[in-house]
């Protein structure tokens, strides 16, 4: 067993994989921090959208909801990265120019994660406005506010002490999530994992120092989480 | 102040406005009475567009509703009162007050406070400025809502049972505000089962049933000799009810 044991290379990884990890955290965290405020602000879009807009946008809206929640986050990001540039390419051609449309691999991923999670986001946006009393709209509208200055002067404020809280799930989600944009070619924790994995054989210590990068990450992240939980259930209403 | 004439309103098929025409002039206290689903909150909310009627017209001083005057610019001049009082729960009484001073007259921070702090004394609360709705009882909530609708100046003001969830204990403190107010030349229609209002601060007395206005006229006239055999069940069947309880916190008794 310690003869074993004595076999593997934690250290010599250590010195190799440690710094590159540590490299691809930063890429990590920014692609989480650009695309959790995409999908912000695309959730509260499609929540306004579908609570508010004309009939049948409203249904063309719940549509693209029901195609993103049926397919799994990593086809539609292997469809953003390949298939979107072939096809914007096809259409230009069809028109009669010749393009070389691509995308890079981190705005693919970006994108990929803000419209896969905005739609998530924008069900519990969606619930929030809706748990909000008509009352304190009507009573809004009745001063003189129009629709959109009572949603978001009046509604949206309390609405958001139950969103924040699940948002923040997603953050953490999210962030765990984007080892998905390895098979979109972005150079983030697991794609470093795996190339130096295959050229030195150190399976089961990369693979270990990569899990315990991903703590290292999430961990002091969900307990962000849950403090800010904590903080808004304990101040006044 | 409103002209009405064939207000319609229907959800789907159900007709709750059948054919409502009514005037309320300007300076009128104008009490609405009725038995349960008889269309009254519906009529009110008529009045100020947070129901859009489905028929008929409505003219207020001369500008027809939804097209000549917006929904927007007519609530700044006719403010609402809930049953539900319906306060910001998230601000401070003062500020519950002042927001729509400030953000929609784009009044100074400094004189919409000034506004709402001589509101608060008129409804009784001075001391409360800093307290949040929660920390209320219904009746002071209730005034605070009053005073959060005055701030805006409006020529008129509707109430939509504005006592109607209080205790009863609550039930006075609200309706001798709304006297004052009355007293002030406030404009108001006030939909109400308290009787014992309706009879003494009213200018006239409407009774609903059915989506109809069944009768209207002065409260004399309406509840000491109705004209129609609906309205006189209507008042059996509730001023017996509530006579004994009016007596009993001593509130008709309390003068104009
Ligand atoms: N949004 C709605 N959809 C369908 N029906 C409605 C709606 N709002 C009100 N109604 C119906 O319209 C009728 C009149 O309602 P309204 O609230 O105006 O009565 P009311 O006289 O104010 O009664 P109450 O004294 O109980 O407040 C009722 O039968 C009610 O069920
Ligand atoms: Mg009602």
């Amino acid at each position: 067993m310690n003869t074993t044991l004595a076999q593997l290379h934690f250290e010599q990884t250590a010195q190799i994989l440690v710094p590159s990890l540590v490299h691809g955290a930063g890429l990590v965290i920014e692609t989480t921090l650009i695309g959790f405020l995409l999908a912000a602000i695309f959730g509260i879009l499609l929540a306004v959208g579908r609570l508010f807009a004309w009939r049948p946008l409203r249904a063309i809206l719940y549509s693209f909801l029901e195609l993103i929640r049926g397919t799994p986050l990593l086809v539609q990001l292997v469809y953003i990265y390949y298939v979107v540039p072939l096809l914007l390419n096809l259409l230009a051609s069809m028109l009669g120019y010749k393009t070389d449309v691509q995308i890079s691999p981190i705005s693919a991923g970006i994108i990929g994660l803000a419209v896969n999670y905005g739609c998530y986001m924008s069900e519990v946006i969606r619930a929030g406005i809706l748990s909000i009393d008509d009352g304190q709209t009507e009573a809004a509208l009745c001063l003189g506010f129009g629709r959109f200055e009572a949603l978001f002067r009046i509604i949206m404020p309390q609405a958001l002490r139950s969103i924040i809280p699940s948002l923040g799930n997603y953050l953490v989600m999210m962030i765990k999530d984007t080892s998905l944009l390895a098979y979109v070619a972005v150079n983030e924790l697991l794609l470093r994992t795996q190339t130096f994995a295959s050229q030195t054989f150190f399976t089961i210590e990369a693979y270990t120092y990569l899990a315990i990068a991903y703590l290292i990450l999430s961990i002091p992240l969900s307990h962000c989480v849950k403090l800010v939980e904590y903080k808004l259930s304990t101040t006044r209403r | 102040m409103f002209n009405i004439f064939n207000l319609q309103k229907n959800y789907g098929k159900t007709e709750v406005l059948k054919n409502i025409t009514l005037r309320i002039d300007d300076g009128e206290a104008v009490c609405i009475i009725g038995p349960s689903g008889s269309g009254k909150s519906t009529f009110l909310r008529c009045l100020n567009l947070l129901e859009v009627p489905t028929g008929g017209r409505i003219f207020y001083n001369g500008s027809l509703l939804d097209q000549e005057l917006d929904s927007k610019r007519l609530r700044r001049e006719v403010g609402m009162v809930f049953q539900k009082f319906n306060l910001f729960p998230m601000f401070t009484v003062l500020k519950n007050i002042m927001y729509a001073p400030v953000h929609i007259n784009k009044m100074k921070y400094k004189d919409a406070e000034e506004l709402a702090r001589s509101l608060l004394e008129k409804v009784g609360l001075a001391n409360r400025a800093d307290a949040y709705p929660s920390m209320l009882s219904g009746g002071q909530q209730q005034r605070v809502a009053i005073a959060r609708a005055l701030a805006m100046q409006p020529k008129m003001l509707l109430f939509d049972e504005p006592t109607s969830a209080l205790d009863p204990e609550l039930v006075g403190e609200v309706l001798q505000v709304m006297k004052t107010l009355r007293s002030d030349g406030m404009s108001m229609v006030v939909v109400t089962h308290e009787m014992g209002f309706a009879r003494d601060v009213s200018d006239r007395v409407v009774f609903m049933d059915k989506g109809y206005i069944v009768e209207e006229g002065k409260p004399q006239q309406i509840f000491n000799s109705p004209q129609q055999e609906r309205t006189q069940q209507f008042l059996n069947r509730i001023i017996l009810g509530r006579e004994v309880v009016q007596n009993e916190y001593n509130l008709s008794a309390a003068p104009l």
